[in-house]
């Protein structure tokens, strides 16, 4: 897959996760179980989303179109 | 205690002199004054984005968003981070192309050139400072009010503000850009390690993670979910905040004028990934504190509850450091944004470069003295203020959005008074002259939808007249 193409891909992902953020998968009203290592619900889904995005960053810098200028 | 603040301050006050002598400009154009030359490196690009960045907001703000509202204070921060810097290797990749065709000197400068109207720079000027202002003022007196707090016997609150921007104009005036970015990695630094500290000593308090969410819940398990107890982190709120602060390095000149400066598209790509995790180590921490304000002092007022959490609840010495980690949390973004306002300034002025640097540098002490002014006078919602600051000036994103990716900006003449009368709403609504809602949608989302859509309107006219095309 080129370049272009993945940078493409990467874009849909972080809005894809944006929108999942705005749901019940991340934030549901007044529900922090299940919680891992005592950590409620929406801030260790929060954590998650927030470290793929930036590792989606990180991707993003290795393929972006312009990233020679 | 107060003998070992005079010491660690005497040092930093020392290095920040240090730093302003080395690295003053004789030189004093535009160029090396006001943009440092414009050549940013990744790492110093890095740490001076992060100080700039990360406030007393973070620092004081944050642990008592945490305290009151729970944890949805993480989406409203760190998420909105995360995506504010997946835009910054895409919007603001654009923006720095377009910026580095022309002379950069600040945002309302770069709106004049792209509308080929001085009208769209004078209202990217005035939409800057109405919501610049405030953010400056409610730094200063976030530390000031700290600081009186904690030493009610020293000097009364306006003292301590007075001192802060005191010691900020000399600063600037001294040393121009490239001292407030020297300076800006030893605030980055010294803003990470006092908010590890004091977050790991509470962190501690409880034995870890788990028993602290256990004590939390016992005390208000509202807190540890959204919209939280009073409700605060619902949708609207969510979404808002996460377009002001996504929007915020185009729409805010301090954070702007960092990126136009970088020196190549490999530095703000680095920079980017490192404020994605920077981010994540500055705002964890004061999620541990938040915990342990709700489970220790729930009832307490802010200013009690940071002044326990970061003073009375700590080592004298690490009180003493936190407390400079304060002062240059506050001095590092007010500084930088204090600069951007003279910045901007300079950017709407035309004629000999000489006398502009010299009215810009007047500019900023007046700045400096306003915000000390409206710092007396505002209120204690550090949070709620900033975030009003972050929406104000979003509100700024369509005219500048469009500056960026519409190479015939010039034609929509309609848009900088569109956006001059959504400022003026949003600042009617603020004084609660109107309401804050409009059909039960936030004041400042709606007005933001709207302008989108007008300029979106605006836009696909110029495409389908072929007269104006």
């Amino acid at each position: 897959m080129s370049d272009k193409r993945i940078w493409k891909w990467i874009k849909w992902a972080v809005a894809v996760l944006v929108v999942i953020t705005f749901t019940p998968l991340v934030t549901p009203t007044g529900i922090y179980k299940p919680q891992i290592f005592g950590i409620p619900f929406t801030l260790w889904s929060g954590m998650i989303v927030s470290l793929l995005i930036v590792g989606l960053v990180w991707w993003g810098t290795r393929v972006h179109p312009g990233r020679n200028e | 205690m107060l003998g070992t603040l005079a010491i660690i301050g005497a040092i930093y006050i020392c290095v920040l002199g240090y730093l302003a002598y080395s690295t003053k400009s004789k030189e004093k154009s535009s160029l090396h004054y006001l943009m440092a030359g414009s050549n940013l490196g990744a790492l110093l690009g890095f740490f001076t984005f992060a100080a700039t960045l990360f406030s007393t907001f973070t620092l004081l703000g944050m642990p008592d968003f945490f305290r009151v509202h729970g944890i949805g204070a993480w989406i409203f921060l760190m998420f909105s981070d995360a995506v504010m810097v997946f835009g910054l290797i895409w919007i603001g990749y654009s923006f720095r192309k377009r910026a580095r065709k022309t002379t950069y000197y600040g945002m309302a400068g770069f709106l004049q050139d792209q509308y080929r109207s001085k009208f769209a720079g004078y209202v990217a000027f005035i939409g800057v400072f109405i919501f610049l202002l405030p953010y400056i003022a409610i730094q200063i007196r976030g530390v000031a009010i700290f600081l009186h707090a904690t030493f009610p016997d020293v000097l009364p609150m306006w003292l301590w503000a007075t001192a802060i921007v005191a010691i900020m104009i000399i600063y600037s005036e001294v040393g121009g850009l490239k001292a407030i970015m020297y300076s800006d990695v030893m605030q980055g630094i010294l803003l990470l390690i006092a908010i590890w500290i004091v977050g790991m000593n509470c962190l501690n308090h409880f034995g870890g993670i788990k028993a602290m969410f256990e004590e939390v819940e016992k005390v208000n398990d509202a807190l540890l979910s959204v919209p939280g107890p009073n409700g605060l982190f619902n949708f609207q709120f969510l979404l808002g905040s996460m377009i002001a602060i996504t929007l915020l390095p185009y729409t805010q000149p301090q954070v702007s004028t960092r990126i136009a400066i970088l020196k190549d598209v490999r530095s703000l790509h680095r920079m980017a990934v490192g404020i994605g995790f920077f981010a994540f180590l500055v705002i964890l921490p004061t999620a541990f504190m938040g915990m342990y304000g709700a489970v220790l002092y729930p009832e307490a007022s802010t200013s009690e509850f940071l002044n326990k959490t970061f003073v009375a609840d700590q080592s004298s010495i690490i009180g003493a450091i936190v407390m400079i980690g304060l002062i240059a949390a506050a001095i590092s973004t007010s500084d930088s944004q204090l600069f951007a306002l003279g910045g901007e300034l300079r950017s709407v002025l035309h004629g000999e470069d000489k006398k502009m640097v010299t009215i810009a540098r007047i500019g900023i002490a007046i700045f400096a003295i306003s915000s000390l002014i409206f710092a007396l006078l505002s209120s204690d919602e550090l949070v709620l203020l900033a975030r009003t600051s972050f929406a104000g000036t979003s509100l700024l994103a369509p005219l500048i959005m469009t500056g960026i990716f519409f190479p015939s900006a010039h034609k929509l003449k309609w848009l900088p008074l569109l956006t001059l009368i959504a400022i003026f709403v949003f600042v009617l609504s603020l004084l609660g002259l109107i309401p804050n809602t409009v059909l039960a949608v936030r004041m400042d989302l709606a007005l933001l939808g709207i302008l989108t859509i007008c300029c979106l309107s605006l836009i696909l006219y110029q495409y389908k007249s072929p007269t104006l095309n």
